[in-house]
């Protein structure tokens, strides 16, 4: 009989002495049948993607391509803040000797300037090394083997204990007036060039970051309204017959987290991609200066953070487009 | 259970939809809403379902002032009613046991106890063997009978229709409302409107007349609606 009454009431347990138990219990099935709605709507909504999957591969697509540029130039400025450090380090001077500087004096000048207290450390370069430096450099061995005399001065590269800009402004001036240097070579403003540049890649990199996570949120933030169109029906009966806002909010966040995490996946399969594309002619260049420079990849850092902020985006403009919308939506 | 105090419903500040409405129903009694469409039974719902606040007036639904609800409290409140709908309003993209389950997914009911509910609801409205069926290779008759199944299945003491005879012809909806009337002897406030006064006529039950807003009519025998 009660299985098969709808309408006989459950035995309620209202007994004093159970009362504290049931209120644990009830709050303990609450939770379940919370998480198990959230279970169901991430199911639910992952399956209404694969079930369009030409619709869906197209959005997340969109999605993909706006988080590649940002990314992209994020991973050439990391890799641009690793050269610049190893720049900082060899933050030198280079002292160019007069041309009448003989190898032997050369060296007595190396000497005096080692024993300078603020210097580090120096490097002789000979007129012939620096000839020869200069060959490998450039790749002009024919052209340069016709010259009949080195027209290169020797040098001294100096490296300084302290690397500001001022310590080694300060340490140059001194070295001026050393006998046998005809000039001190400061590569300070090329250094300081090369931090607004970087700073310049940083600031454009938010921006295209901003506005293209801004791009994401509208592209996520399209695709739900349309579901949420397609599904007025659906929303405006269960609004009907008592869901919450977060109930009909639930399977529209999932969509949006999912077309989120599927974007940040194709954005980082094609970041793998491209890299891969450019690593060959790349690397060939990068030898060529006789520098190593590989491709920079995305690490598990990296790529978490991809997949995170993604999602993240993707469920933010579910959230927003639902929103907006489920004002719109008062059933009839 | 209702109570309407003296309900007045204005749209737009001129079209007069409900004026002065004033009567109660009791727990457990079965009442008719009759009159021409635009005399504001519809109105009249969606006021007690929560869906409009009234302009003038006040609704009290078991002892509750149902304007007084904050909005985070309405989808509790709606709980406690059940809906039939004329279209019935069932779900194409899911089974006829989806759609029944609806309102116990809503609440967070375990899934078993869910099925077994389902069941007995549609066992109540004699579609038990269609549970798997979608409600599209449905009969007009058996959707709407889904459609209370669905407007049962999480047991509510007031249970609300909006012509649910609207679109079937006089037999099944007579076996329609020979189901409400099964559901009304176990202690369900049953409200339903419908313009299907000869139907009304043959069952035994209060009438509640509208027209163009006013209660014209509060009747409980046959004779009078003639």
């Amino acid at each position: 009989m009660s299985a098969a009454d709808p309408h006989r009431s459950q035995p309620r347990q209202t007994g004093s002495q159970h009362g504290a138990r049931s209120r644990r219990t009830r709050f303990g099935s609450r939770v379940r049948a919370w998480g198990r709605h959230h279970g169901a709507m991430a199911r639910d909504s992952a399956h209404r993607l694969i079930r369009r999957p030409l619709g869906s591969l197209v959005t997340m697509l969109a999605i993909g391509i706006a988080l590649v540029l940002p990314s992209a130039l994020w991973l050439i400025l990391d890799s641009a803040r690793l050269l610049e450090t190893e720049l900082d380090e060899s933050a030198s001077l280079t002292v160019y000797l007069e041309a009448t500087v003989g190898e032997r004096e050369a060296m007595t000048v190396a000497n005096t300037l080692r024993e300078h207290p603020e210097v580090a450390g120096v490097r002789l370069v000979t007129a012939a090394e620096g000839m020869a430096e200069f060959q490998q450099a450039l790749g002009l061995d024919d052209a340069l083997a016709r010259l009949e005399e080195n027209p290169l001065p020797a040098s001294v590269v100096v490296s300084p204990l302290e690397t500001s800009p001022e310590a080694v402004r300060d340490l140059a001036a001194q070295l001026e007036g050393v006998a046998g240097i005809d000039e001190v070579r400061l590569d300070l403003a090329w250094l300081e060039r090369l931090s607004r540049l970087a700073e310049l890649g940083q600031r454009l990199t938010l921006a295209l970051g901003v506005l293209f996570g801004f791009g994401v949120l509208l592209i996520v933030g399209n695709t739900i309204r349309l579901s949420v169109e397609s599904r007025r029906q659906e929303i405006e009966v269960i609004t009907l017959i008592g869901a919450t806002h977060a109930f009909v909010r639930r399977p529209f966040l999932y969509s949006g987290a999912w077309y989120g995490l599927g974007g940040g996946l194709l954005a980082w399969l094609l970041l793998g991609l491209g890299g891969q594309w450019l690593s060959v002619p790349v690397q060939a260049l990068a030898q060529s200066y006789g520098a190593h420079f590989a491709v920079p990849r995305l690490g598990l850092q990296g790529s978490t953070v991809l997949l995170f902020s993604s999602t993240l985006l993707g469920w933010l403009g579910g959230w927003i487009a639902v929103n907006r919308h489920l004002k719109e939506i008062r059933p009839r | 259970m209702i109570r309407f105090e003296h309900v007045g419903k204005r749209y737009g500040g001129r079209f007069e939809a409900l004026a002065n409405i004033d009567f109660s129903i009791r727990r457990g009694e079965m009442v008719f809403l009759t009159g021409h469409s635009g005399a504001g039974k519809s109105s009249l719902l969606r006021l007690l379902m929560r869906l409009e606040r009234p302009s003038r007036g006040r609704i009290l639904v078991a002892g509750h002032d149902i304007d007084r609800l904050h909005s985070s409290q309405i989808p509790f409140y709606r709980r406690q009613i059940g809906v039939v709908f004329q279209n019935h309003q069932l779900l194409f993209d899911r089974d006829v046991f989806a759609n029944v389950a609806l309102p116990l997914q809503i609440q967070g009911v375990e899934p078993h106890e869910a099925a077994r509910r389902v069941r007995a609801a549609l066992d109540k409205v004699g579609l038990l063997h269609r549970e798997k069926a979608l409600p599209i290779e449905l009969s007009g008759g058996e959707q709407q009978r889904i459609g209370i199944a669905r407007a049962v299945v999480n047991k509510p003491a007031l249970l609300l229709a909006d012509e649910p005879t609207g679109n079937l012809d006089p037999q099944l909806s007579a076996d329609i409302m020979r189901l409400f009337e099964d559901f009304n002897r176990i202690g369900t406030t049953i409200m339903i409107a419908s313009h299907d006064l000869a139907l009304i006529a043959r069952l035994h039950h209060r009438v509640l007349r509208l027209r163009e807003g006013r209660l014209i009519g509060d009747e409980n025998s046959v004779e009078e609606m003639s």
